[in-house]
């Protein structure tokens, strides 16, 4: 797997991140924008995921394991985006923080399973 | 039930998409090693899949308010990453291949650890019956705020 690909969902996933923890700070709720922010790196992932399928670079076919990790992070966002919103607190905020935080971490272990 | 708060409200919020996570993560992982490669590492791989199990129902027991349910779920929880972060320790020979409880859950950056001290935690305070020492969870005093 390239690793721009990966960086590139690294650095939009902490952005979407650091926005959610900025909000915990002043202590206010999701707003609607960091929703759009979150669909924006849902999307990139599902992009990622079409180039993946279509020209796997990197040497080596991937691992099945790289397919789950693959598959699981797709739910995070949208889970805790519904979730989320349930919630008119800070708490809310703190969601969203955990999971962009948890796609980001993700996004580096896939590097690591790519061929194991 | 109005003398308590939900468990799923406010810092259960959070905790439950932490545990939303866990079990995600484990159930993938220990149904993908039991389903794979289960006779390298029987003992190791169940026990992922258990805790996988153990985190899913937690996480439904606290989204759904169902507290007769998350105590003993976090508690079985809290055995078992102690019992088998210890045996790590004590007995590698057992855990040649880790599971989601090895060293305490330190692939998940310890997170299986501290989680079940923050699920009873959560548990206990918010089943408690509001009063004027317990109630601002947080000193800002604006989380019961609504969207401004």
């Amino acid at each position: 797997m390239s690793t721009p690909l990966v960086w590139v969902g690294v650095v939009l996933s902490l952005a979407l991140a650091v926005w959610a923890g900025w909000y915990v700070l002043r202590n206010k709720p999701v707003v609607l924008r960091q929703l759009l922010g979150g669909a924006v790196v849902e999307v990139y992932l599902l992009i990622q995921l079409v180039v993946v399928l279509v020209h796997p670079a990197g040497g080596g076919a991937p691992s099945g394991l790289f397919w789950i990790y693959v598959g699981t992070q797709l739910f995070i966002l949208p889970l805790a985006a519904t979730w989320a919103f349930a919630e008119r607190t800070r708490w809310s905020s703190v969601v969203l923080l955990i999971a962009a935080l948890v796609v980001a971490f993700l996004q580096l272990r896939l590097l690591q399973v790519w061929g194991s | 039930m109005d003398s308590v708060r939900r468990t799923s409200e406010g810092p259960g919020r959070a905790l439950v998409m932490t545990y939303g996570i866990l079990a995600l993560a484990a159930c993938a992982r220990g149904g993908y090693e039991v389903v794979v490669k289960f006779d390298k590492a029987p003992l190791a791989y169940s026990l992922s899949l258990f805790a996988g199990v153990v985190y899913a129902v937690a996480t439904f027991a606290l989204a759904t308010n169902r507290r007769w349910l998350a105590w003993p779920t976090v508690l079985t929880e809290m055995a078992g990453v102690l019992v088998v972060g210890t045996l790590s320790f004590v007995a590698p020979d057992l855990f040649r291949l880790s599971s989601v409880w090895s060293w305490f859950g330190v692939e998940y950056l310890l997170v299986p650890l501290v989680l079940p001290f923050l699920g009873l935690a959560w548990l206990w305070r918010s089943g408690r019956a509001p009063d004027e020492a317990s109630v601002p969870v947080d000193p800002a005093g604006g989380t019961d705020r609504p969207i401004g």
